[in-house]
């Protein structure tokens, strides 16, 4: 077995007592000593720290960058200022996901892709040889940088708060900028893979990422690990390659738009041109459109979508349960598990935690595309077929700093 | 990590209490603190034939699903429904916690003492 690699924060982890997984070849935190569900928690209504330093962190300069990009992402980074990230994925010919990725404009003349940990050395399998077709340079800066994921309500006013951290104040979902706090160089952006309206991503080199996470865990911040990222990801409804991207159950291919965030990643505009699998993305996003106003024509180009699901009886959701409609199975759920959540009181700036928690089995299903929100649904939970329904959304986050669960009844 | 005396345990980590003519069964400390937090417990029904060293239920943690092995063959006469709505009391009082209570039980030929268990535990650790 080969060394498992460790973060620039992985004492940190030790000697906080974390439970340590190989994830994709890193000796990683699954969880703290409080549990993935004390850490769901509390980075819903508090702030938690993530080590995501795993994370592929891939910077492409050079004078054809903005061509290279544009060839071998599905949006169009030549809309991307300088200081701003968009979401975007790796897309292959065939209209699938190899990977999804978020783009960030660090500099003028420099952009960083951030690509998951697991999918490193296929991504750059795949990137790599269409990148010596451009004058262009791709630097794997993944070992030498760490990067913390700072999510919750109270992040932004964490980190706002410290020396030169002023500017955090004004900034808005998907910018990025530079700062020195007290006295560490340190790059912030407004992203997160929580679901949490206030959310904070941070890069930095070796012992300024360590700083970091000492002086936040200082302020009142609490680690959380991968356990508690999966379930928080999970209840925003956002997608995991391997799970929502990437082969199904029957080992196919998924089309990129059968998950719905395509919508916001694939772009048609003219300025980015031809791409890889622009065709077949185009007939998926045709048939997208017409699915989503109701008109299944063209079901055929996109036959199964990903959408959120609720079990209604008693049981716990997991990747790989057969999902069926009317007697005839119609898909299989993706990711899922039991959820804790807080209970909350009021509304908008009046919301108060009431102090109890409760939990939903809740998480996502890829079925036929003619499957819409309020649709009754059966899982077999393991040789049983209990009650499910399908839904828009696990949780509203339309309005700060509180993300607000969406149940199910 | 607690290992009270007056248990029995089975090598897959669940204990067994002789309480007369009725087994009493739950899962150890070792067990709760490795399968992390838990959120659903699938328990048989009353009546239901239990077998030693078989599944007769199953335990959900967040991550993954875990099979519960009888240490007795037997009827079951008693199901623990506290356990089944709140998962959550076997992480924190595992030996006051029951899952099922069995009766014309036979008790499995491999079952440990508190301090065998507590050196299995330390090996397995």
């Amino acid at each position: 077995m080969s060394e498992l690699k460790r973060t620039l924060l992985y004492q940190a982890h030790v000697d906080a007592g974390a439970t340590m997984v190989d994830f994709g070849g890193w000796d990683m935190p699954v969880q703290y000593p409080t549990g993935i569900i004390a850490e769901h928690l509390f980075t819903r209504q508090y702030c938690s720290l993530f080590d995501v330093s795993h994370m592929g962190r891939l910077f492409v300069s050079g004078p054809q960058r903005l061509e290279f990009l544009q060839h071998v992402l599905t949006s169009d980074a030549s809309a991307l200022e300088v200081g701003k990230a968009q979401y975007s994925m790796i897309p292959a010919e065939d209209g699938s996901a190899v990977d999804d990725a978020y783009l960030y404009r660090i500099e003028e003349e420099k952009f960083m892709l951030v690509i998951n940990a697991g999918n490193i050395d296929k991504d750059k399998a795949h990137l790599l040889p269409i990148a010596e077709g451009f004058d262009v340079k791709v630097e794997d800066m993944s070992g030498c940088t760490g990067s913390i994921a700072v999510q919750g309500p109270t992040s932004k006013a964490m980190l706002a708060g410290l020396e030169g951290g002023e500017a955090i104040n004004g900034m808005k979902r998907n910018d990025i900028l530079h700062f020195c706090l007290e006295g560490h160089e340190i790059m912030i952006s407004r992203t997160g893979y929580t679901g949490e309206p206030l959310s904070f991503e941070t890069f930095a080199r070796n012992d300024d990422i360590v700083w970091l996470w000492n002086r936040l865990l200082e302020l009142g911040a609490k680690p959380a690990g991968l356990g508690a990222r999966d379930t928080l990801r999970m209840e925003a409804s956002m997608p995991l390659y391997g799970h929502e991207m990437g082969v199904d159950a029957e080992g196919k291919l998924m089309p990129i738009f059968a998950v719905f965030l395509a919508k916001f990643a694939v772009s048609f505009n003219e300025a980015k041109g031809d791409f890889i699998g622009k065709a077949a993305l185009a007939k998926q996003h045709e048939a997208f459109t017409k699915i989503l106003e109701g008109d299944y024509s063209l079901i055929a180009d996109l036959p199964r979508r990903i959408q959120p699901v609720a079990l209604l009886d008693r049981g716990v959701l997991r990747g790989g349960m057969p999902v069926y409609k009317d007697g005839k199975q119609v898909g299989w759920v993706t990711s899922g598990t039991m959820i804790p959540y807080h209970v909350l009181e009021g509304e908008g700036a009046d919301i108060k935690f009431t102090g109890e928690t409760g939990k939903r089995a809740i998480g996502a299903a890829y079925m036929d595309s003619d499957i819409v929100a309020g649709d009754k649904i059966e899982i077999d939970v393991r040789g049983r077929k209990l009650a499910a329904m399908v839904t828009k959304t696990h949780l509203k986050n339309n309005k700060p700093p509180y993300a607000i669960p969406v149940i199910c009844k | 990590m607690n290992f009270p005396a007056e248990l029995k345990y089975t090598k897959d980590h669940e204990w067994v209490l002789i309480d007369g003519d009725v087994a009493v069964v739950g899962i150890s400390d070792f067990a709760q603190d490795a399968l992390g937090d838990l959120v659903f417990v699938n328990l048989p029904e009353v009546g239901d034939e239990v077998n030693a060293g078989e599944a007769f239920g199953d335990v959900e943690s967040v991550k993954a699903v875990s099979d519960i092995n009888s240490p007795v063959s037997g009827t079951v006469c008693a199901v623990n429904e506290a356990a089944a709505d709140s998962p959550e009391s076997l992480n924190s009082d595992p030996y006051g916690t029951w899952l099922i209570k069995v009766e014309n039980f036979t008790e499995a030929d491999d079952l440990m003492d508190a301090e065998a268990y507590k050196a299995f535990c330390e090996a397995e650790a």
